[in-house]
């Protein structure tokens, strides 16, 4: 722009437009925006999957999906949500927000970004592609050995698994570590940690979650692509190995994985929720110290998903307590939530909604989770259809809820276009109703007795309504799902409005322009407080000048 | 006290369907009555908890919302971290009883020491059905495990592939079923009747259709069943009987046996001794009758898909061995 402003005339640089610009990008911006389609992409792959396996549980003995297709479809819907939705929606924000977040211009390693991107993107397709080369994997997201031995799945669909997830966590490890070094060194002047927004909080504890726990998962799977192709015996009992080995290395990073997916969505709620209250966030170092501890305690609990593997008493209750403690920091974040609504003037927007959505939906997914952490009663519901509703509540109602509102709250500082409140509001109630539909009676169905992972079930047992009243939730999210999509097009082919900060919100990337220049800030802010654009709004009530 | 009202609101749920479901919460045995009990009271304890903050929130929603036109500033209020101590420490009291309701349950389920008076199981996981042993008494059968009312029944868990998993709701919780390791289990029935149970680990492609039930009954029909079951297999009488016993001792008998008691820990499929004293085959899946079997030994693969018994039988051949099977009562 310099230039032309110059009258200096340059030949046009390869990758400055068009498609390559896109393909060549190291604009934390640009690789973000790549990350959320990505995911939104692979979010349709999964959820038509969710759909899919919904249609052949609506009735018993149903023969519309074949028991080897049902299976890889669960297996790719687990796989699909976890690795290739929720965590690249979380790092697309990352990216796109955390930067202008903390007044920088980039992230700290742009070309190690597109790096984890790519990888990130080829580790997806790759894993896809297996439905191509005679079948996906089919033996679960988490993948139990020896299940998972050549021997039993003979197939190559684990070993795309194998290397897809290999590949998965080399781009969250180096995204991770980008983020860490961002957020310590690339902070504006002024922004000390404890002057730091919360989402960017929550990322920085989730990146080292990811940087701590996948070690873990890298260990586990190479040690079954040694047994699959070289011919190891790690997890084979015939010749000395052990089956629960699998288990531990992978549940020690499976159950730090639940607090990567549900953080960056708390980040999001406890911003959006103070924004539309007109109010600071209450208590946040409560709110940071919490996240932060949810972090210690995410890698002390592992084995409460193995609670009916035959351990000992005295593992049991060390586990079972580490699992209740998780409450007293979960507990603050809604005490903070709450007590920011208080007395408050609310404004009931789109973001807010989702993230309303959220606080009512984690907490079912927190109350129901009490009785999965209580041993013999998690004897009875562990691997039940309890289960599936409890990890729905937390990570449909939690995560995906969270990251929608960041959808719709950022969709404007991303876009220039804001997306439309009142066709907004359809999705939300379609996503909200259709949710509760599927995810409240898979309780009754664990109570009742319904395994999870069966293609398929009999009568006489009691189950076929509350299926089939699954299968038209499901469908309702489905609808909620398209009015999403029908709003998302309707918006960008709006003309641009461009509002700098539509929410009236509080924090340094609604200080730029939307969509932001890709130097971010002609000038680098000084921040004083840790909300800059409030204290910019009014300097009278500035947060530098009150105790906090 | 609690449990009552619980399994009132249980039954209410459950029941809706009309039909009575293999459900922990409908249940008189000890185990699963404890944990109901245990699921009763934390769910009592997580309503209270849904009530005061979904209606702290409602009404803060209601009270707090911003009128139409109103522009002006809420008061800032920042809150500091010492304002959390007391929810904390009432979060911690709450799990701490939890913790001791917990603890109490898991020594109610507590496996009792072994007594001479106890039955003594070993139940062996396949791909996909179960095999159920009776070492002390020289029985093997499959898919349909008897025990008597009120007795302790010890059961020791093995697998001879993958990982299963245990589960008969209404008798007992789950126990992994896991291969180069001994899981013990107990429970006991004290009501007679039959109950379903089905694997509860994903085990592979029919992971669905391994199911099994256990019949309770009294004392003196378990020992008829006992009986019948520890007699050597019908001799084969008429032609057809003769062609098919030597089918079954022979093709058959690379994963079949038809010798009572012998368990077949090593063969993949299960003991013909008293096939037809069992109600159904293939994992607890189908009828046992006649027509059924036909079908079976037709396609395995299309009634079962994937399940090891790879096997079409032409008509004729059928014909004799199922005349023969017919009579293993």
């Amino acid at each position: 722009m310099t230039a032309q402003a110059q009258g200096i005339s340059h030949k046009k640089e390869l990758g400055s437009s068009g498609l390559l610009s896109w393909l060549m990008t190291v604009d934390h911006k640009r690789i973000g925006i790549l990350y959320i389609i990505s995911a939104f992409v692979f979010f349709l792959f999964g959820g038509t999957e969710a759909l899919l396996m919904r249609l052949q549980l609506a009735q018993p003995n149903n023969t519309f999906l074949t028991p080897d297709l049902y299976n890889q479809i669960f297996t790719m819907h687990g796989t699909t949500m976890i690795f290739l939705v929720v965590m690249p929606l979380s790092a697309g924000f990352g990216n796109y927000i955390v930067p202008i977040m903390i007044g920088a211009r980039d992230m700290a390693f742009p070309k190690l970004n597109a790096l984890s991107y790519w990888t990130f993107l080829f580790g997806s397709v790759f894993m896809y592609s297996s439905f191509l080369f005679g079948g996906a994997p089919n033996d679960g997201w988490f993948s139990y050995a020896p299940l998972t031995e050549k021997v039993f799945s003979p197939t190559h669909g684990m070993d795309f698994w194998i290397v897809g997830i290999l590949m998965l966590g080399f781009a969250t490890t180096i995204g991770s570590i980008n983020f860490i070094v961002t957020i310590i060194q690339l902070r504006a002047p002024g922004m000390t940690l404890t002057k730091m927004p919360v989402f960017v909080w929550t990322t920085f504890v989730t990146s080292f979650l990811a940087v701590f726990s996948l070690p873990s998962l890298t260990t586990a799977v190479l040690l079954l692509l040694f047994d699959r192709q070289l011919g190891a015996h790690f997890y084979n009992v015939a010749e000395g190995g052990s089956a629960l080995l699998w288990q531990h290395l992978f549940w020690f990073f499976g159950h730090p994985e639940v607090y990567i997916l549900i953080l960056p969505a708390m980040g999001i709620v406890s911003t959006v929720v103070p924004v539309f209250s007109s109010k600071p966030l209450l208590g946040y170092p409560a709110v940071v110290l919490s996240s932060v501890s949810i972090g210690f305690l995410a890698f002390v609990v592992w084995a409460h998903h193995m609670f009916a593997t035959g351990m000992p008493e005295t593992a049991l209750l060390f586990f079972a307590a580490d699992t209740f403690l998780i409450s007293a920091p979960t507990g603050v974040l809604f005490f903070s939530w709450l007590g920011t609504m208080w007395n408050s003037k609310l404004r009931f927007d789109t973001p807010m909604l989702f993230s309303l959505g959220f606080v009512a939906l984690f907490l079912i997914g927190g109350l129901d989770g009490i009785h999965l952490a209580v041993v013999p009663v998690d004897w009875q519901l562990t691997d039940s259809y309890y289960v599936i509703g409890h990890i729905h509540y937390v990570l449909f109602g939690g995560a995906i809820f969270g990251l929608f509102s960041g959808i719709y709250y950022w969709f404007e500082k991303i876009t220039g276009r804001s997306l439309s409140e009142a066709i907004g509001k359809w999705h939300f109630w379609f996503m909200f109703i259709g949710m509760n539909m599927v995810f409240m009676p898979m309780h009754f169905l664990g109570l009742a007795g319904m395994p999870r992972r069966i293609y398929t079930y009999g009568t006489g047992r009691g189950w076929e309504i509350w299926n089939f009243i699954e299968t038209i939730g499901a469908l309702i999210i489905a609808v909620s799902i398209l009015i999403f999509v029908v709003n998302f097009f309707v918006s960008i082919f709006k003309p641009a409005t461009n509002k700098e900060d539509p929410w009236d919100a509080t924090t340094l990337e609604w200080t730029t322009s939307s969509p932001p220049p890709n130097y971010n800030f002609a000038e680098i802010p000084t921040v004083r407080s840790r909300r800059p654009l409030w204290d910019q709004k009014h300097p009278d009530l500035a947060d530098w000048k009150m105790d906090t | 006290m609690i449990r009552k009202y619980g399994v009132l609101m249980g039954l209410a749920i459950l029941l809706s369907a009309c039909q009575p479901s293999p459900s922990f919460m409908i249940s008189t045995s000890p185990i699963p009555t404890h944990e109901a009990d245990l699921y009763m009271e934390v769910l009592i304890e997580a309503a209270v908890i849904f009530v005061i903050i979904t209606g702290a929130l409602i009404w803060t929603l209601i009270r707090y919302r911003r009128k139409h036109g109103d522009t002006s500033l809420p008061r800032q209020i920042y809150g500091r971290a010492s304002w959390f101590i007391i929810p904390v420490l009432l979060i911690v009291g709450v799990d701490g009883f939890d913790f001791v309701l917990m603890v109490k349950t898991m020594q109610n389920v507590r496996a009792p020491a072994a007594a001479a008076s106890d039955l003594n199981l070993q139940i062996v996981g396949h791909r996909w059905w179960w095999e159920f042993d009776y070492p002390d008494l020289g029985i093997a059968t499959a898919n349909e495990l008897h025990v008597p009312v009120g007795t302790t029944v010890q059961i020791s868990l093995k697998s001879v592939d993958v990982i299963h998993s245990f589960w008969v709701p209404q008798l007992s919780g789950k126990t992994d079923v896991i291969p180069g390791q001994n899981n013990t289990m107990w429970l006991k029935a004290d009501q007679v009747g039959e109950f379903l149970g089905q694997c509860a680990e994903f085990c592979g492609t029919e992971h669905a259709l391994m199911r099994f039930k256990v019949i309770v009954e009294s004392q003196e029909d378990f020992d008829k069943w006992v009986a019948n079951q520890q007699k050597p297999a019908y001799q084969p009488q008429t032609e057809d009987e003769k062609a098919g016993y030597a089918e079954v001792t022979s093709a058959c008998a690379a994963c079949h046996s038809i010798t009572p008691g012998e368990m077949n820990t090593d063969l993949v499929g299960p003991n013909l001794t008293h096939l037809f004293s069992r109600s159904t085959f293939a994992g607890g899946t189908f009828d046992l009758n006649e027509e059924n079997l036909g079908k079976w030994l037709a396609d395995t693969q299309a009634m079962k898909p994937g399940n090891d018994m790879e096997i079409k039988i032409l008509p004729d051949k059928r014909k004799q061995i199922i005349s023969y099977l017919l009579n293993l009562k």
